[in-house]
C-alpha cells in the first residue's frame, strides 16, 4: 500500500535518511499553523498519488501567510480522484542537481529492479524516453544485492554525483529491505554542493502481508483511518471490503477476490451501480456472523442501496450453517430492510432453502448466478 | 525455474498435515484420488488418527516416501521456510496456497525454486488438479470434470464459477491450475502454455485474467513465440476497477496507467486469443466454439 508522502518521510527519517524538516498541517488547523523561522517553504497537498506537481498540488511560499494562502486554496480538492488529506510544510532546500533513484518489486524478474537517473525531477518521464537516460538493472532481493547492483551503475553517472549517490543507495537499500517496502522512489533525490543528499519527493508502498513482522506499518496505518481505510478495515476485521460508490444501488455481500470484481463488472455493464466490493471467505467465518454483521453495517451507510446481493460458492461450508449465520446477521443489523437475493451453490442447498424461506423475509435463494444477478439488476433503483 | 510437469500418480506430501485446514484438506485430496503418501507435523502435533504416516520433516518423509511433489498448508509467514525444507529435500514440486504470504518472501521462494530446478506454484492459489485423477489444494469437486480445457486462473472463485458452468453444459477440464492473485508468484501464465502446448489431452486453453501487472501481455508474447495453435478463451475480471484501489487481490491493481483492460484485451486479441468480459458471454463462447 502507497503511503502518503508525509508518512513515509518521517518513517525513513527515524532509520536516519535524510529527509527536509517538514511538518504535516491539517487544513482545519491552518490558523494554529507553527512554523519555525523565516525563509523559503513548500507545501504539498497529500494525497496517494503521483503527478502532484504537474497537477498543482505543490506550492512554493516566502511567508507563513502565503502557506496559510495555498493550503486554504487546496483544502477540501480532489488530486488525481482523491481527496487531500492534509499538507506537508517543508523548508526549501539549495540544491546541485535532482537526480532520480527508485527500487522496486519486479515480478516478471522476480527481483527487485532499481532505476537511477542522474536527470530527475517533475520531467523524469520524458527525460526516461531519451536513449541511456534512465540507467536500470535487477538485484536478488536481499540489503547486500541491491546495494551491489545499485552501485554498479554509478560509474554511468558523472563522478561528482559518485559519493552522493552511494550514501543515498546504501541508506535506501537499507530502507527498502528493512520496511518491506514494493517501492521506494525518490524523485526528486536533491545532490547538495557540500557532496551531501536529501530525498525531496517520496513514494514508499509497503507490504500489507509482511504487517505481522513491521509493527512500524501498523502504526502508520491506525494514524490515519482515513486514508488508509481499507487498511484499517482489514486490520479489524482480517477480510477484504472497498467501498466503491456511496450513492451505489447493490450492496453486495459475496466471498472470492476475483468473482466478487467479476460480479461488480457485470452490474456496471448493466448500468446498475455496485455499492463496494468484499470478500468475506466463508471458508474462515468459524460458525461466527461477525464478518457478515461487519459487511451489512456497512451498508447502512448507503442511501441508495435497494438490493443486497449474497453470493457464496462453498467447496466445504454446509449452505445450512451458513444460512442461520445469514439470518443471525440481519437479525443484527435491523436497518437492513430492502431485498436480499442469495445465491446459494454447495452442500445442504435445500436445507438452506427452507431455512430462509421459512423466516418470510424479503430474501430470494437462488441457485444460479446469471439468474440471482438479474434479479439483482431488475431490483437495483427501485426506491427502496 | 524448470519447466512444468504434472504427473497424476505422483506421491505427495502435506506439509502442515495435523494444523485444522490441513487435516480436512488432505483428507479431502485423499479421497479424490491423490497419491497422499504422507505429512509433515512437529511431535507436539501428532495424532494417531491422522490417517497419513507423519514424519518430522521434509528429508525424512523423502527418505521414507520417495515423494516428488509437496503441498504447503501453512501460516503466510510459515510458506517461505515450508518452501526451503522441501527444495533442501529435493522435492521438484511444490504448491502453496496460503493467503498473505509477504512479497519478499515470495520473491525469495522464487529465487531458491529456481536454484534448485524445481517448481513452485503459488501463494494464494486455489491449487492444481487433473479431474477424477488428483488434486492439490481446494478446487471443488462440482467445478472439476475430465475434458478438452486446459485451464489457468488468477482467482480461485471466478474459476470455480466458470468451470462450475461449462461443466454444467458438459464441458470439462485436462488440468487446471490456478496461478495465484498476488503479483510475485512462482509459476505465470506464459509459463505454463508449453504444457498446454505439448499435453494431447489439452484441445483449448482457458484464461481467467485480472486487471493489473503484466501476466496476460506475456501469454500474448509466448502465444506468438510458440505459434501456439490450440484455441485461447481468457476472461479478463476488474474492467470497471478504480486506478490505484485494490480488490481483494494484491495483483489486481491499475498504476500509472498500466494493466488495463485495454492493454491486455489488445495484446491478446492481436496473438490471436478469444477475450470475453462477463461469464456467460465466455461459456457462450467456449460451448458454441467446436472444442
Amino acid at each position: 500500500m502507497l503511503l502518503l508522502e508525509h508518512d513515509a518521510k518521517e518513517l525513513v527519517r527515524s532509520r536516519g535518511i535524510p529527509v527536509p524538516a517538514g511538518i504535516f498541517v491539517d487544513s482545519a488547523f491552518v490558523d494554529d499553523m507553527q512554523l519555525e523561522g523565516v525563509g523559503s517553504w513548500v507545501v504539498k497537498a497529500q494525497v496517494r498519488a503521483g503527478g502532484r506537481g504537474k497537477a498543482g498540488g505543490v506550492g512554493f511560499a516566502a511567508s507563513t501567510h502565503e502557506v496559510a494562502d495555498f493550503i486554504r486554496a487546496h483544502a477540501n480538492t480532489s488530486i488525481k480522484g482523491q481527496a487531500v488529506a492534509g499538507f506537508r510544510v517543508e523548508r526549501k532546500i539549495a540544491f546541485m542537481r535532482e537526480v532520480y533513484l527508485s527500487f522496486l518489486v519486479d515480478p516478471v524478474q522476480r527481483g527487485i529492479r532499481v532505476l537511477l537517473s542522474a536527470q530527475g525531477g517533475m520531467d523524469v518521464e520524458e527525460h526516461a524516453q531519451q536513449q541511456d537516460a534512465m540507467l536500470t538493472t535487477i538485484a536478488a532481493p536481499d540489503e547486500v544485492s541491491l546495494v551491489a547492483a545499485a552501485s554498479a551503475l554509478l560509474p554511468r553517472l558523472p563522478s561528482e554525483l559518485h559519493q552522493p549517490l552511494a550514501a543515498a543507495i546504501a541508506s535506501l537499500a537499507a530502507a527498502f529491505i528493512a520496511f518491506d517496502a514494493t517501492l521506494l522512489e525518490v524523485n526528486p533525490l536533491f545532490v547538495l554542493a557540500d557532496g551531501t543528499w536529501i530525498a525531496g519527493d517520496m513514494k514508499l508502498a509497503l507490504d500489507e502481508n509482511s504487517l505481522l513482522r513491521q509493527p512500524e506499518l501498523e502504526r502508520v496505518i491506525r494514524s490515519r483511518p482515513e486514508v488508509y481505510r481499507e487498511a484499517n478495515f482489514k486490520l479489524d476485521h482480517d477480510f477484504d471490503y472497498v467501498e466503491i460508490d456511496r450513492n451505489g444501488q447493490i450492496g453486495l455481500l459475496t466471498t472470492g477476490a476475483g468473482l466478487s470484481m467479476m460480479l461488480i463488472d457485470e452490474m456496471l455493464q448493466a448500468d446498475r451501480r455496485p455499492f463496494n466490493f468484499c470478500d468475506v471467505r466463508t471458508g474462515l467465518l468459524r460458525g461466527s456472523p461477525t464478518r457478515l454483521i461487519e459487511v451489512l453495517k456497512q451498508f447502512t451507510q448507503g442511501p441508495n442501496i435497494s438490493v443486497v446481493l449474497v453470493n457464496i460458492f462453498a467447496g466445504i461450508t454446509d449452505l445450512g450453517e451458513f444460512a442461520q449465520l445469514l439470518l443471525q446477521a440481519l437479525d443484527a443489523v435491523p436497518e437492513i430492510t430492502v431485498p436480499i437475493v442469495a445465491r446459494l451453490i454447495g452442500n445442504n442447498f435445500e436445507a438452506a432453502k427452507t431455512l430462509i424461506e421459512q423466516t418470510g423475509r424479503p430474501i430470494t435463494v437462488e441457485m444460479d448466478l446469471d439468474q440471482a444477478l438479474k434479479l439483482a439488476i431488475a431490483q437495483a433503483g427501485v426506491s427502496a | 525455474m524448470s519447466t512444468f510437469q504434472l504427473d497424476a500418480q505422483a506421491k505427495v506430501i502435506v506439509q502442515g498435515a495435523t494444523g485444522r485446514m490441513g487435516r480436512r484438506h488432505a483428507e479431502l485430496m485423499k479421497q479424490y484420488g491423490t497419491n497422499i503418501v504422507g505429512g509433515i507435523a512437529g511431535a507436539s502435533a501428532r495424532r494417531d488418527d491422522s490417517g497419513i504416516p507423519l514424519f518430522d520433516n521434509c528429508h525424512d518423509a523423502m527418505a521414507a516416501t520417495d515423494a516428488q511433489v509437496t503441498i504447503t498448508l501453512v501460516p503466510p509467514m510459515d510458506v517461505l521456510a515450508a518452501v526451503t525444507e522441501a527444495l533442501d529435500a529435493g522435492i521438484k514440486l511444490i504448491v502453496s496456497p496460503s493467503e498473505g504470504m509477504p512479497v519478499r518472501d515470495a520473491l525469495m521462494a522464487c529465487g531458491r525454486a529456481r536454484e534448485h530446478g524445481a517448481t513452485w506454484i503459488g501463494p494464494s492459489t486455489p491449487g492444481l488438479a487433473i479431474p477424477n485423477r488428483m488434486k492439490l489444494g481446494f478446487i471443488p469437486d462440482v467445478s472439476l470434470s475430465p475434458g478438452p480445457l486446459g485451464v489457468m486462473s488468477k482467482s480461485g472463485t471466478l474459476s470455480y464459477e466458470v468451470c462450475f458452468r461449462l461443466t454444467r453444459r458438459g464441458i470439462g477440464q485436462s488440468a487446471w491450475i490456478g496461478v495465484g492473485g498476488d503479483p510475485v508468484k512462482g509459476l505465470r501464465f506464459a509459463e505454463l502454455l508449453p504444457y498446454f502446448q505439448n499435453d494431447t489431452n489439452t484441445r483449448a486453453v482457458l484464461v481467467l485474467g485480472e486487471i493489473g501487472g503484466s501476466e496476460e501481455e506475456e501469454l500474448a508474447a509466448e502465444m506468438a513465440r510458440l505459434s501456439f495453435s490450440k484455441p485461447v478463451f481468457v476472461l479478463l475480471a476488474g474492467a470497471s476497477a478504480p486506478e490505484g484501489v485494490t480488490m481483494g487481490h494484491a495483483g489486481a491493481l491499475v498504476q500509472g496507467g498500466r494493466g488495463t483492460i485495454l492493454s491486455k484485451t489488445a495484446a491478446l486479441q492481436a496473438a490471436g486469443a478469444h477475450v470475453f468480459t462477463s461469464i456467460e458471454s465466455l461459456v457462450h463462447g467456449v460451448v458454441s466454439s467446436d472444442v
